[in-house]
Parts: structure tokens; C-alpha cells; sequence
């Protein structure tokens, strides 16, 4: 005999439910959610959405971060971190502005150092979308350097172990 | 049926059959232990509930509010301020909140009356709570009387009644055009009762203050982290309050179930010498008596727990609501949002199920142990 199971349907439809609602992220920055454990020291980066930081490649791979110290690691030494891609096949770089919480191109934007503002890995390069933000934040943080993005270099990164 | 699964229900079953035995006794004390469960849960999930509604109130809120201070006392503020702190590096909005409370003679109660910029509120109307709106006998479309700060009345109309969800804060207030509340209270044109400020990024907001502190040293900026626990510790301190009420039935609970737990009777021991030469060992025992502590504990807290929440989730917690709530005339009378917590409820049980279930264990274990022959003579 073939009797319906009308709980089993109501029960499998439940469970799709979510799934469904969820879907996939967009790739665009600005529906950009922090997902999974950070590339390089395997924190979950959900618990630090205001440091969050990603990569993007070409395929449409995400690549996340719990700040832009473990960013930085991660682009400077990318053959130990991902051995599979290569620095040509990234599309965009993402940091969040520490005033708005915003994303903003990492590429574009300036970054302090030696501040007392402590991130999820102790001290960290605070991104900022423009030089007179960081200005203000060198100030009012006692920090000690401004570096666009270019100007960040392994040496830079010795200092903030 | 596994052997051990069959062997933990046929000894269930026999301490089911041993506590109808003795029914008087286990049904009282039980009936207890209800009262005091139900109790210490209706005051946990109430302050629980209520810090959660004044949480979710707070969620609304504006990360900070700047108040200014004359002679160590609140005072209306210039609404130019605003341009000021909105230059604040990391302050993402800043806005002059108009409000005020206004005491109502003909109903008892006191009002919250604030300004919306809302376009939709055109001057002359009102917006209301529905605790205003049940207290003054009014619906949509009715006029209501205010009286300005010269006595002469000014009459609104009523646009909207406030929705029911958010009733603890909703219930007095009265939401105006901001020409009628500088009109109802005689603010002057370019003050403001306090400034709303919102941080891009919290963690920017003791620097904030520090700055806006620094511009205007009259100022005192007041965090929303401040305003939460200013709130918790008014609840905490009342459901403290409460809880030395009741301890003293707390602790004559205690006392009750220590002495019905803990004498054996010489008839149980004697049970206990009879079950044990009849083939029971230590272990059977121990099992037995800690399935009939169970049952009476379980038991008890189960019914403790759903008694509460139907008390306090169904019927507002009508034993302590004066106790805890406030004495404001203009009474809220809303139902709590059930919230329940994981972490409270083991809490409540380890206090409660936890220590009868040992205080019962250690005397039979003594029993248990002692030589059957002894146990039947004595």
C-alpha cells in the first residue's frame, strides 16, 4: 500500500526551508558577509565582523581574514597560505573602515600603525578609506604611522608581533 | 530490552510502587518543593524577561546622549551643538531631541511627550500610547486636552495609537510635532532637550565623548552601555530585593526537605534490611532511593517551572508585579515576551533538584551499607 507520509513532507520541507531562505552570499562588495575561519591563524572571523577583511579571486573564491595584519601575512607569503593561487588571479582586496565599519578597496586605503586600538590578534593596521581619517586616528590613538597599502612590506610587519 | 535499560525500569517501577506507599508524606513534600520551585522560577524568568525588554528597548537607542548640566542639573541645551559634534571624527549621525514629561492632574499619571520629525505628524496631531489611550478613554480621531506651561489647554488630535509590542515604553507617550512641544513646554526656538548621537563604530564612542566633553565642558554624554546597565541593576536590585523576602521560605524549605530527606524512618530501614537479604545489593538500593529522590525532585520541578511560566508569561506575574515593576500610575499592562534562557534554567535546576537528589543518596548509602540482619533487628 502507498499511504502519503503528509509529516515526513511537512518535515523534509522544514528542513529545506533555510536553505533555501540563506542561498549564496552575491559576490559584489557590498553584500559581503564575514564567513568561516581566517586564511592564516584559522580564527572565526563571524566574531569579528568590524576587522574582517577579504580576498577575491577571479573564480569567484573568497578568502577571509579576522583583520588586516593576517591580510597582509596571508598577500605577502600567498605560496605558503594558498599554495593553488596566484597573486594575478585576485580581483579584489576589502578591509572595513574603522570609523563607518564599512568595506572599502584595500588597495586605496591607509592604514596605522602602532595605535592602542587592539584587534582579535593584538596590535593590527587600522584601515581607513581616506589619509584625513587616519590623521585623526593617529591622534586621538597615539599612533605611530600612516602607510597606504603599497607601503606595507614584510619588514613592516616584524613590528607588529 | 537491554538488560541494564530493563533492570533501571523494573527498579523505577518498584520506587514508583514504594512512594504510593507512602503517599501523605511524599505528596507534601512534594506540593513544597513545587511552591519553592515555583516561586524562585517566577522571579527568575520575570527579572529575565524584563531585562530582555529593556534590552530590546535599548536596541533602539541612540549609542549615546549628550545632556548638558547647570549647577549639577539637567538643562535644555542649544540644538547648534549638533553641527559641533557631527564634525566629530567617527560620529556617523547627531540629532536635537525635544521631550519632556508632562503630569496629568485629571488621570494621575505622567506622560513622556516627544517631538518627531516624522512628516507624516502634522502639527495639532498626536501620536499615542496605547496606556494613554486606555486612561483617557480615547481612539484615533478623538481631540485630547494638554495643558500648556500657562494653564491655557491645547487641544490635539488624535492620528495614531502606538503599536502594543513595544508596551513597557510605549504606554506613556505622546509624540508631538516639535512647534507643539515648544509650544506645550516653552522651549524656546534653538533648544533642545538632549542631543542622540550615533557611532559608526562603538568602539569610538568613549573618545567621543571624550572630545564632545572637551568642547563643551558644560556636557555629559551618557553611553548606551551605561544606560543598559543602569537598567539590569535596577532589576537585579529588585529581584534581590524579592529574594530576601523569600528566603526565609527558601531556607524553612530547606530545612523540611533536609528532615524528610535525610531521617530514614526505622520502617525504611528496615526495607532496606529486608530488600538486601532478599538478594538486593548496596547498588540496587542506592538506585532505588535515587529514583524515588528523582521522581519527587523531577517532579517538583517540572511543575515548579511550568507554573511559573504560565504565571509569569500568562498572567503577568500578578503575585510580584508591584514588587518589581514600579509605581507609576500609568501601568503598563502587557504581557512579558517569553524569554527564556538555557543557562537559568540549569541554574535553577542544579540549586534545587541537584542537592535534594544528594541529601537524599548519603543516609541510604549508610543504610545500604550497614549488615541486613542489624538493619531488620534495630
Amino acid at each position: 500500500m502507498t499511504r502519503p507520509y503528509p509529516s515526513l513532507l511537512v518535515a523534509l520541507l522544514l528542513a529545506l526551508t533555510p536553505s533555501l531562505r540563506a542561498g549564496a552570499p552575491p559576490a559584489s562588495a557590498k553584500g559581503l558577509v564575514p564567513k568561516g575561519s581566517c586564511a592564516v591563524c584559522g580564527m572565526h572571523v563571524p566574531k569579528f565582523p568590524e576587522w574582517a577583511a577579504v580576498v577575491i579571486f577571479q573564480d569567484g573564491g573568497q578568502a577571509w581574514f579576522d583583520g588586516p595584519k593576517d591580510l597582509f601575512t596571508y598577500l605577502q607569503d600567498l605560496k605558503r597560505y594558498a599554495p593553488k593561487r596566484r597573486a594575478q588571479d585576485i580581483t579584489t582586496i576589502q578591509v572595513k573602515d574603522y570609523y563607518t565599519l564599512k568595506h572599502i578597496d584595500a588597495r586605496k586605503a591607509f592604514f596605522v600603525l602602532g595605535s592602542d586600538v587592539m584587534g582579535p590578534m593584538g596590535k593590527e593596521l587600522v584601515p581607513f578609506a581616506g589619509e584625513p581619517q587616519a590623521r585623526d586616528f593617529l591622534k586621538d590613538h597615539r599612533g605611530q604611522k600612516i602607510l597606504p597599502f603599497q607601503e606595507i612590506t614584510p619588514a613592516t610587519m616584524k613590528g607588529l608581533e | 530490552m537491554r538488560p541494564s535499560l530493563q533492570r533501571h525500569r523494573s527498579v523505577l517501577d518498584f520506587a514508583l510502587s514504594s512512594l504510593l506507599r507512602r503517599k501523605g508524606r511524599n505528596l507534601a513534600l512534594t506540593a513544597v518543593y513545587t511552591l519553592v520551585v515555583f516561586v524562585l522560577a517566577s522571579l527568575v524568568f520575570f527579572v529575565q524577561a524584563l531585562k530582555h525588554e529593556a534590552r530590546e528597548l535599548l536596541e533602539h537607542a541612540p549609542d549615546m546622549v549628550v545632556q548638558r548640566m547647570v549647577a549639577g542639573r539637567h538643562d535644555p541645551m542649544p540644538a547648534s551643538q549638533v553641527e559641533a559634534i557631527r564634525e566629530i571624527r567617527g560620529v556617523e549621525e547627531a540629532e536635537a531631541r525635544i521631550w519632556g514629561y508632562y503630569y496629568d492632574p485629571v488621570y494621575g499619571g505622567n506622560l513622556t511627550v516627544m517631538a518627531s520629525q516624522d512628516p507624516t505628524l502634522a502639527p495639532g496631531s498626536a501620536w499615542i500610547g496605547r496606556g494613554v489611550a486606555r486612561n483617557m478613554r480615547v481612539a484615533e480621531g478623538d481631540m485630547v486636552p494638554l495643558r500648556g506651561y500657562d494653564g491655557l489647554p491645547i487641544l490635539f488630535t488624535i492620528q495614531k495609537v502606538l503599536a502594543e509590542d513595544s508596551e513597557l515604553v510605549a504606554a506613556d507617550l505622546v509624540v508631538l510635532a516639535p512647534t507643539d512641544v515648544r509650544a506645550l513646554f516653552n522651549l524656546p526656538e534653538g533648544l533642545a532637550t538632549d542631543l542622540a548621537v550615533r557611532a559608526g563604530n562603538p568602539r569610538e564612542l568613549a573618545t567621543i565623548a571624550s572630545k564632545i566633553v572637551e568642547k563643551f565642558p558644560d556636557a555629559r554624554p551618557i553611553l548606551k552601555a551605561e544606560m543598559l546597565r543602569t537598567y539590569e541593576a535596577a532589576f537585579d536590585w529588585r529581584g534581590g530585593l524579592m529574594v530576601v523576602v523569600l528566603a526565609s521560605a527558601i531556607l524553612s524549605f530547606i530545612i523540611f526537605a533536609w528532615d524528610k530527606a535525610t531521617g530514614l524512618s526505622a520502617e525504611e530501614r528496615k526495607e532496606i534490611g529486608i530488600l538486601k537479604s532478599i538478594g538486593w545489593e548496596s547498588g540496587d538500593v542506592l538506585l532505588l532511593k535515587f529514583w524515588e529522590g528523582a521522581v519527587v525532585s523531577l517532579a517538583a520541578f517540572l511543575g515548579g517551572v511550568l507554573l511559573a511560566y504560565g504565571h509569569v508569561f500568562f498572567f503577568s506575574a500578578t503575585l510580584f508585579e508591584h514588587a518589581l515593576k514600579g509605581w507609576s500610575v500609568l501601568f503598563p499592562r502587557f504581557r512579558l515576551i517569553p524569554a527564556l534562557d538555557a543557562y537559568q534554567i540549569t541554574v535553577l535546576f542544579f540549586l534545587t533538584v541537584l542537592p535534594y537528589t544528594a541529601a537524599t543518596l548519603v543516609p541510604c548509602w549508610r543504610a545500604a551499607m550497614a549488615d541486613p540482619d542489624s538493619a531488620m533487628r534495630s
